[in-house]
């Protein structure tokens, strides 16, 4: 996917962030294009919270620029505001309101008087429609977890930022999450987001950022950097065992009557299985194993700056 | 103008929820005050400023409850939306401090106004009972202008006190020692010129003394400082708050405590 010449959803360039001496974002750098679901990995305390509460305009930056959709976030705040829907990633507990109330006022804030039928749009689709009447404190962590979701479309953002949105959230909800994500994706909205589930990131991003201690140490396509970063697993089942197998430098281990080797993804299976002295009829099975993105950001994060 | 109205309507409906301690409670007050100081210590008071103790008590307590329940509104507001957590919502959202400034301070003023004339209510009657005749207004627009003044004042400072507290604790401390003292010493219960010399000298620094006389000489045509001054103090005031609203927007957090 390139989009090179279109403008941004999301234009960073080298921000900074300090918290008086302590420099929790180091010059980060990175796009997001129209359209586009990109996440921003990284260990606890990498920056990642930082990055969004200074998109969403909650923190102020210390150095570098941020814009959104050309839209500079500090010269034209309220524009940029309008641009972009937040979900924090600690829950909500507004006390005194029903689920409709709330998103009626989160409308109003952005200008939109009468939004019934947009938040009835959300409501049916985060399932929450049946719920519409009860507050917060009656909901459960999944269904305040939505409403939080809700409450960041009601004006129809052109970028969404989820700011960890499945942290404690079952597999169906996570799913049904992602499932939606995909949708405002199809709809044409831009998602920016972070996630310590690897996996989905890695089957919901085009492309992923890999921030550890403020510093962007990777970005690029996910496939790519899977690719280059992780290893490729081979798994050979053989008619006899011969002990030089076993010798090979990418040998992993022995299980079930498979051998398992690493390859790094300049390495051939040919060449390996040349090294085995291997033919064709001397193997029973073989099976490959891609690489995964968690391999790839073990290794990211253990890169030197 | 849509996000004003919408963030007064939030102010106002967040009060009306919960009514019992934001309208019942205070009734409660005024009708004890109006009771113990009013009717039943106030028969063997000498009249103020050629009125009755209850007549002088019933703007007086007007004007206390008034801005007791304006700052309640905006602090407390502040403070739960900052324990929730929906005060981000608030800086995320394409608002600028002067739709925060104003629609809290309105909202403030509606619930202090609410409970300042439901003090008026109580008075009356207890006025009548006592004196079978009814307290009249005697000058509306000024009653209606220190209402409508006061209650944005003390709505502006609830703002500030919210925005710059890190604890509930500090707004009650805000309230227990600052707020209470200049209302009790700002002759809510007495006529300044009870006070002896110094102390008047000392009562004619606090700010509320001016906002309390000006609601009392709307009602009762009676006050110890000159309408001037009260309509000074209170145009200065507004501007003083509302300038100290914007930094404290400006400068403190909306971070979830």
């Amino acid at each position: 996917m390139t989009h090179k010449s279109e403008l941004a959803a999301l234009e960073i360039e080298n921000l900074t962030k300090c918290y008086g001496t302590f420099e929790a974002v180091k010059k980060v750098s990175f796009n997001i294009f129209p359209g586009e679901v990109f996440a921003l990995l990284g260990p606890n305390g990498a920056g990642k919270t930082s990055i969004i509460s200074i998109i969403s305009t909650l923190e102020k930056l210390t150095s570098g620029s941020v814009k959104i959709f050309g839209v500079d976030i500090e010269k034209e705040t309220m524009q940029s505001k309008r641009l972009i829907g937040v979900v924090h990633q600690e829950i909500v507990n507004s006390g005194f309101f029903d689920v409709t109330e709330i998103l009626d006022f989160m409308s109003g804030y952005y200008g939109i008087y009468k939004n019934s039928e947009r938040i009835n749009y959300i409501l049916h689709k985060l399932g929450l429609y049946e719920h519409r009447q009860k507050k917060v404190k009656q909901l459960s962590g999944g269904m305040k977890r939505r409403l939080m979701v809700a409450k960041a479309l009601v004006h129809s953002p052109k970028l969404l930022l989820l700011d960890e949105p499945t942290a404690g959230v079952d597999i169906q909800l996570r799913e049904d999450l992602w499932n939606f994500v995909r949708e405002l994706q199809s709809e044409g909205m831009s998602v920016l987001l972070t996630t310590h589930y690897l996996q989905e990131a890695q089957e919901l991003c085009q492309r992923i950022g890999i921030l550890d201690k403020g510093q962007l140490k990777l970005v690029g396509q996910t496939k790519e950097i899977i690719k280059q970063f992780s290893l490729r697993k081979i798994l050979i089942k053989t008619k006899t065992e011969e002990s030089h197998y076993e010798a090979n430098a990418f040998f992993e281990k022995k299980d079930q009557g498979y051998y398992s080797y690493f390859l790094p993804d300049n390495n051939y299976l040919g060449k390996l299985l040349q090294e085995l002295s291997l033919k064709a009829e001397d193997i029973l099975d073989i099976q490959t194993q891609e690489g995964s993105l968690e391999m790839a950001f073990k290794k990211a994060i253990e890169m030197k700056s | 103008m849509i996000a004003f109205y919408t963030l007064l309507r939030k102010e106002v409906k967040r009060f009306l929820k919960v009514m019992m301690q934001t309208i019942v409670t205070p009734f409660m007050s005024s009708f004890l005050y109006l009771l113990v100081f009013g009717v039943s210590l106030g028969s063997k008071v000498d009249n103020l400023h050629q009125v009755p103790y209850l007549a002088f008590l019933i703007p007086g307590l007007m004007m206390m409850s008034l801005m007791n329940n304006a700052f309640q509104n905006s602090s407390s507001s502040i403070a739960v939306s900052k324990f929730s957590g929906d005060l981000e919502d608030l800086r995320v959202a394409p608002l600028t401090p002067h739709h925060l400034l104003l629609s809290m301070g309105l909202g403030a003023v509606v619930r202090g106004a609410v409970v300042a004339i439901i003090t008026y209510i109580v008075g009356i009657i207890f006025y009548y009972l006592q004196f079978q005749e009814i307290l009249t207004v005697k000058h509306p627009l000024i009653l209606i202008y220190f209402i409508l003044a006061g209650g944005f004042l003390f709505g502006l400072l609830g703002v500030c006190a919210g925005f710059w507290a890190r604890s509930i604790e500090h707004i009650a401390a805000f309230s227990n020692f600052i707020l209470l003292p200049l209302l009790y010493l700002g002759g809510v219960f007495v006529s300044i010129e009870s006070l002896p010399e110094w102390a008047q000298k000392f009562s004619q620094l606090n700010p509320v003394l001016y906002l309390i006389n000006g609601l009392r000489f709307g009602v009762l045509s009676v006050s110890d400082v000159s309408l001037e001054n009260s309509l000074l103090v209170s145009l200065l005031g507004i501007l003083i708050m509302y300038l100290l609203g914007l930094l404290a927007i400006k400068k403190a957090s909306f971070n979830r405590w």
